[in-house]
């Protein structure tokens, strides 16, 4: 219930919250700021895997945001746009501080979206399979794939709402996840093979 | 029905893929969490009727299922430290966040640090001819930043009132609910005080919240320490965490341990935040905000839980999220809020 209420609130309710922050509302700006910190500071982490720069880049996305508020193009939706706006943020500063060519270059040469076991709940409805080893499994997709995972499951944005978010199509996502999770029903099952064939 | 449904779907969309209709068809999302068992019927039918479609309705049912993860969750004071600082970024001069950090606290309040909440009915001893009384009043659903002439900040919640004689800005009498950051006077130890017609809060320096909607006084203290002097002449000391309740019409009190009573804090940042807490409550804050009366139509309605924040500065906006977390159905009719099932 807890989460259908977010969900609500997501929608209808916090398009007047944000256009009372727009209007200069001070406990607008507060309560947004309150319910999307988290959620948008452990996906910076996962992007830069830097504590420091993510809670300054968190902060400067915050004052600019107020700072440019009456000139912030019209949104549909709270939460994708705040993910946008930060995913955009957070690989602009990466660029610049460690020098980076391209933001493509980011994607290659860091090990974004990198999963631990402890983010895993213990109880999978997929498999049975061990926290380890699906974090190892999860690990072994394309970055692609994993910020796809990331979005959709770790941070419950619709399908449309992630491709808005990575900026590709609808299509893609569906196609992205498909391919992720045909790799993960894959591994799974040969991890259950082996372990049964280990038992005997 | 469904087969039809889906079948009719597939011939009309050609652009649309399998794995696209399954992953929206409300019934395979039940046949992939195994939980109505007529769907559960249909899909394995459907499937031994489709063997070439396995493939895509495994993937679809994985990503259904998907990933369960436990989302990492800032601690609040971490992110309150964080929002302070932004907002003295983007509002230089004006007056400071509300929640100092722990550092200023201290230091300004002389270590003792109070935050309190009263609930009461006040009986207003002045009248309004009186020139040297100064009062504050707030309209429905209007949250109002004061600065006292000592210096102490204070936060008037809607639909409330405060006074106090020019000669003695440091004794208050509240109607209503505010939130009260004093400022401490180390020099003279000056006293500061919140009169109810139940008791008085005595503090130095410190931060509470009193509220004075019920036919009683509650204060609930977070940090610090403080004293009650009780209309029955006695008086309490209470240590953080603790409630206590009285009321001078009986003389009864109540004085117990309290656990993460969020709601009567967080209204002074414009929403209510409620654990677990029933309908018929939440309903209790709607009405002292907004000055209307609630009618359950559904009485069962009374019970129902609800966690989470409700704006409480647009009465439109806290109805409508009060309507979607619970499933009901609100209508506002000549000062009265009527619920119903939906």
């Amino acid at each position: 219930m807890v989460s259908d209420y977010f969900e609500n609130m997501n929608t209808s309710s916090e398009k007047s919250l944000w256009n009372l922050f727009v209007e200069g509302d001070k406990n607008a700006f507060s309560s947004l700021f309150k319910t999307y910190y988290s959620p948008l500071y452990s996906y910076g982490l996962k992007i830069s895997s830097d504590q420091c720069t993510t809670e300054d880049c968190l902060q400067n996305f915050f004052i600019y945001l107020h700072k440019n508020r009456r000139n912030l193009s019209e949104i549909n939706n709270v939460k994708s746009y705040l993910f946008v706006s930060f995913r955009r943020a957070i690989l602009k500063n990466l660029k610049q501080e460690r020098r980076f060519s391209s933001y493509d270059e980011i994607f290659e040469s860091n090990h974004l979206f990198a999963f631990s076991p402890e983010e895993l709940k213990i109880e999978q409805e997929i498999s049975n399979t061990k926290n380890t080893a699906l974090a190892v499994l999860l690990n072994s997709l394309s970055t692609r794939q994993r910020e796809v995972v990331y979005l959709k499951y770790y941070s419950e944005l619709s399908i449309k709402d992630t491709a808005e978010v990575m900026n590709i199509s609808y299509q893609s996502v569906l196609n992205t996840l498909q391919k992720a999770f045909s790799k993960l029903r894959n591994e799974i099952v040969e991890q259950e093979i082996s372990a049964v064939l280990q038992k005997k | 029905m469904v087969s039809l449904l889906l079948k009719t779907i597939l011939m009309s969309n050609k652009n649309l893929s399998l794995l696209e209709i399954l992953i929206n068809d409300a019934s395979f999302v039940n046949w992939a969490k195994n939980q109505n068992q007529n769907d559960v019927a249909f899909w394995k039918k459907w499937i031994a009727e489709h063997p070439d479609k396995i493939d895509t309705v495994y993937n679809a049912k994985a990503i259904v299922l998907g990933i369960q993860f436990n989302p990492v969750q800032i601690p609040e004071n971490k992110i309150n430290r964080e929002l302070n600082d932004i907002l003295a970024q983007i509002e230089p001069g004006e007056t400071a966040p509300l929640k100092p950090n722990k550092k200023t606290s201290i230091l300004t309040y002389l270590g003792i640090a109070a935050a309190v909440v009263l609930i009461v009915t006040f009986v207003n001893r002045f009248s309004a001819e009186d020139s040297t009384i100064v009062t504050h009043k707030t309209v429905y659903g209007e949250i109002i930043d004061l600065k006292l002439p000592d210096g102490t900040s204070v936060v008037l919640n809607g639909n409330s009132e405060i006074s106090y004689d020019k000669s003695a800005p440091r004794n208050i009498n509240l109607k209503g609910e505010a939130y009260f950051k004093v400022k401490a006077i180390p020099s003279t130890q000056a006293k500061f005080w919140v009169n109810t017609k139940d008791l008085k809060v005595e503090v130095y320096g410190t931060q509470f919240s009193v509220n004075t909607r019920n036919e009683k006084t509650g204060v609930l203290l977070d940090e610090g320490s403080i004293q009650l002097l009780l209309g029955n002449g006695s008086t309490r000391k209470m240590i953080p965490g603790e409630m206590v309740s009285y009321s001078d019409d009986d003389k009864e009190v109540t004085h117990k341990k309290v656990t993460q009573d969020l709601s009567y804090s967080l209204w002074r940042e414009g929403t209510y935040v409620f654990n677990n807490t029933s309908v018929y409550e939440v309903m209790r804050n709607v009405e002292h905000a907004y000055g209307l009366k609630t009618e359950f139509i559904d009485e069962e309605l009374k019970n129902q839980k609800l966690s989470g924040g409700i704006p409480n500065q647009n009465l439109k906006i806290c109805l409508s999220a009060i309507e979607k977390s619970t499933g009901t159905r609100i209508v506002v009719k000549d000062k009265r809020l009527l619920i119903f099932k939906n």
